[in-house]
């Protein structure tokens, strides 16, 4: 199988993008003060260099990448892992919204360090309490000792009852 | 001031203003290296407590806070390559490859020094030279200004080792994430698809979170480098530097001290533009520009002398113009309101007691803190020891509990995902981050300066090009850009000649 130039794939992805720039930049309802020029000048600005620096690289990075013959980012099992540690990040946001900072932290701590271990071999139980500690000083120290609030979480909202 | 620092001397070996300096110095130190949160952080905290308080035991508190805060960001930095506020960012590039080549005490070391002689001489420079400084800020016009945030991002730009047009394509991504929300002049509101989490714009934590914390232990992960880097831990103890280390990187250190201390006395500037921008300087005038990224001891003293010393550059226009030098010192200009104090240029006239406290202070606790750090350097890299598993889960969590209490929104949280993955597709496509970081950060301000400048100057452009600093500015902008590309293209011509 023929291997993608990286190099031309991201010009088309920016290409696209200072597209969509200029499109919503459009859409901006002009405010102007006297003799400025206006909320949609730096946009275009930043548009404009965008397409500009993407054609260029595409031009003159893009062959040299063609002649050096591009190295795969990451295998298929590396792009495995990268999923799956995006997903549990993911997770561990929506946990964090509907259950709460203090549970999400406990369970998130435990899952990355799962995850993050690989092939090693580590004590679950030692796992398990770092989990639920590092969760509750980080908890209780910001909601009780720096009074910073942290997601309580929405479904015990929603089911009236009240978190600690 | 002067005459008044006997005096402000007497004040703070009070024991009760001493033991506080000290004690916030300390917490400042570990807040700035945790990523994700920060001396400002520690000061936010601390504010309502300072209500109630002698206005000299709180400036004991505040100042020694911000110090600590911003010397302790480069110990995540060096350590695990994640900066632990933007002033740090420049520290990652040098320090964690030493870190990875066995050297971790030596990178500690530079970074204990550099943080001490940045902080320590800019508060000397600030106490003798504040008011004349501070009139030549007076002098600078958003035409002046806009040239500067230009000249910073193409020096910038030069600091990617590859691509110089990938460099510039990571500035403009930059400059268009800092044109989401409303805009500056006319409040505008762009980008934002009616959500308003983005009417105040991107959060710099939350990117700084996304683009380099998340990224790098995604990344890492995903191509199985969970090894945490070795330990020398013969070199742990002592001073970890000789003489001559210093005097090689004599020049480096210089030019990153003025250079910290000139971004720092500029309104809104801080120190995380000036690391970057001290960097850039330092690999431009090395003979061994190919070693940077490496590992390589200029690298580590140019960002840390730089963001130190912007400490001290910051307090000058606070204390005589009543203006910020950067976000933390927002927070320090508000306690002195709230204690019915008013910073401006009558400030020294009318308090040269507590303006001397305050310089003593910063002084004074950069001195403790360098101590501190010294003699407890040896167990930062206990941090390194912990298995990879547990400190990156932990470190994930943290960023994540970061990203929320900077403006307490999930919407945040979500956002360090979406910009993780934008850092995951920087990296695949060879992008450097950094133009990306320093655009962003500065994009609001060179859009409101130049906006402002075409303003004042009645809509002529030529303003930006007709006062001399600016035009000076804007042509070192210039050649930083097209400068290595001609050198390259004569260096070129001259080897096909020569064959």
């Amino acid at each position: 199988m023929k291997k993608l130039n990286r190099t031309y794939i991201m010009g088309i992805v920016f290409l696209v993008l200072a597209v969509f720039i200029v499109i919503e930049t459009g859409n901006i309802p002009e405010r102007l003060v006297s003799n400025e020029p206006g909320p949609k000048f730096f946009p275009y600005i930043s548009a404009a260099g965008i397409a500009l620096f993407a054609i260029l690289s595409m031009v003159f990075d893009g062959p040299k990448e063609v002649k050096t013959g591009n190295k795969p980012y990451l295998d298929k099992a590396g792009w495995i892992r990268m999923a799956i540690i995006l997903a549990e990040a993911l997770v561990f946001c929506i946990m964090m919204q509907f259950l709460g900072f203090w549970i999400a932290s406990m369970v998130g701590t435990f899952v990355f360090t799962w995850t993050l271990k690989g092939e090693k071999k580590i004590n679950v139980i030692f796992a398990v309490v770092f989990s639920i500690l590092l969760g509750t000083i980080c908890y209780f120290g910001f909601t009780r000792g720096f009074l910073i609030p942290l997601p309580s979480g929405s479904l015990w909202d929603m089911l009236g009852i009240e978190m600690l | 001031m002067i005459a008044a620092i006997p005096e402000a001397l007497g004040i703070m070996f009070q024991p009760m203003n001493f033991i506080m300096m000290i004690l916030c110095g300390v917490i400042g130190c570990i807040l700035g290296a945790i990523p994700g949160l920060s001396g400002g952080l520690g000061i936010t905290l601390i504010l309502p407590m300072t209500f109630a308080l002698d206005t000299n035991l709180s400036f004991s508190m505040l100042v020694a806070m911000y110090v600590g805060g911003v010397s302790g960001s480069f110990i995540a930095a060096v350590l695990i390559g994640i900066p632990g506020s933007a002033a740090s960012i420049g520290t990652c590039y040098d320090g964690y490859p030493m870190t990875k080549n066995g050297k971790a005490a030596k990178a500690l070391s530079i970074g204990i020094m550099g943080s001490f002689i940045g902080n320590f001489v800019s508060c000397v420079v600030a106490v003798l030279c504040s008011g004349a400084i501070a009139d030549v800020a007076l002098m600078l016009g958003p035409w002046e200004y806009f040239a500067l945030c230009l000249m910073a991002i193409t020096m910038v730009v030069g600091l990617s080792n590859g691509s110089v047009f990938k460099g510039l394509l990571s500035a403009f991504l930059g400059l268009f994430l800092s044109c989401i929300g409303g805009d500056l002049v006319t409040n505008q509101l762009r980008f934002t698809f009616g959500n308003t989490n983005l009417y105040g714009g991107i959060n710099v934590v939350v990117l700084l979170m996304g683009i380099f914390a998340l990224q790098q232990v995604a990344t890492a992960y995903a191509k199985g480098q969970q090894e945490m880097p070795p330990v020398d831990a013969k070199s742990l103890s002592g001073f970890g530097l000789t003489l001559k280390d210093f005097t090689d990187n004599m020049k480096t250190i210089v030019v990153s001290l003025l250079i910290g201390l000139f971004i720092g006395f500029l309104p809104g500037m801080g120190s995380g533009i000036s690391n970057l921008i001290a960097y850039g300087q330092a690999k431009r005038m090395d003979k061994h520009p190919e070693k940077f990224g490496t590992g390589y001891d200029p690298g580590i003293w140019a960002t840390e002398v730089s963001n130190n010393a912007g400490v001290g550059g910051a307090m000058i226009p606070m204390i005589s113009l009543g203006i910020p030098g950067d976000a933390t010192t927002v927070l320090l200009l508000s306690a002195m309101t709230i204690k019915g104090l008013q910073p401006g240029p009558m400030f020294i006239q009318t308090n040269p007691t507590l303006a001397a406290y305050i310089y003593v202070i910063m002084m004074i606790s950069s001195i403790a803190i360098v101590f501190i750090e010294l003699f407890t350097k040896r167990w930062f890299p206990l941090l390194l020891k912990a298995p990879y598993h547990y400190l990156f889960s932990a470190i994930l969590v943290i960023c994540f509990m970061g990203a929320f209490s900077s403006t307490t929104s999930m919407f945040n949280v979500y956002l360090v995902l979406v910009l993780g993955m934008l850092g995951i597709l920087l990296d695949v496509f060879g992008m450097p981050s950094t133009p990306l970081m320093l655009a962003f950060i500065l994009g609001g301000k060179i859009e409101s300066y130049f906006r402002m400048g075409c303003s004042y100057a009645r809509g002529d452009l030529t303003s930006f090009v007709t006062r001399p600093i600016s035009l000076i500015f804007i042509l070192i902008a210039v050649w930083s850009v097209i400068g290595p590309m001609i050198m390259k293209l004569i260096k070129s011509r001259k080897a096909g000649k020569n064959a």
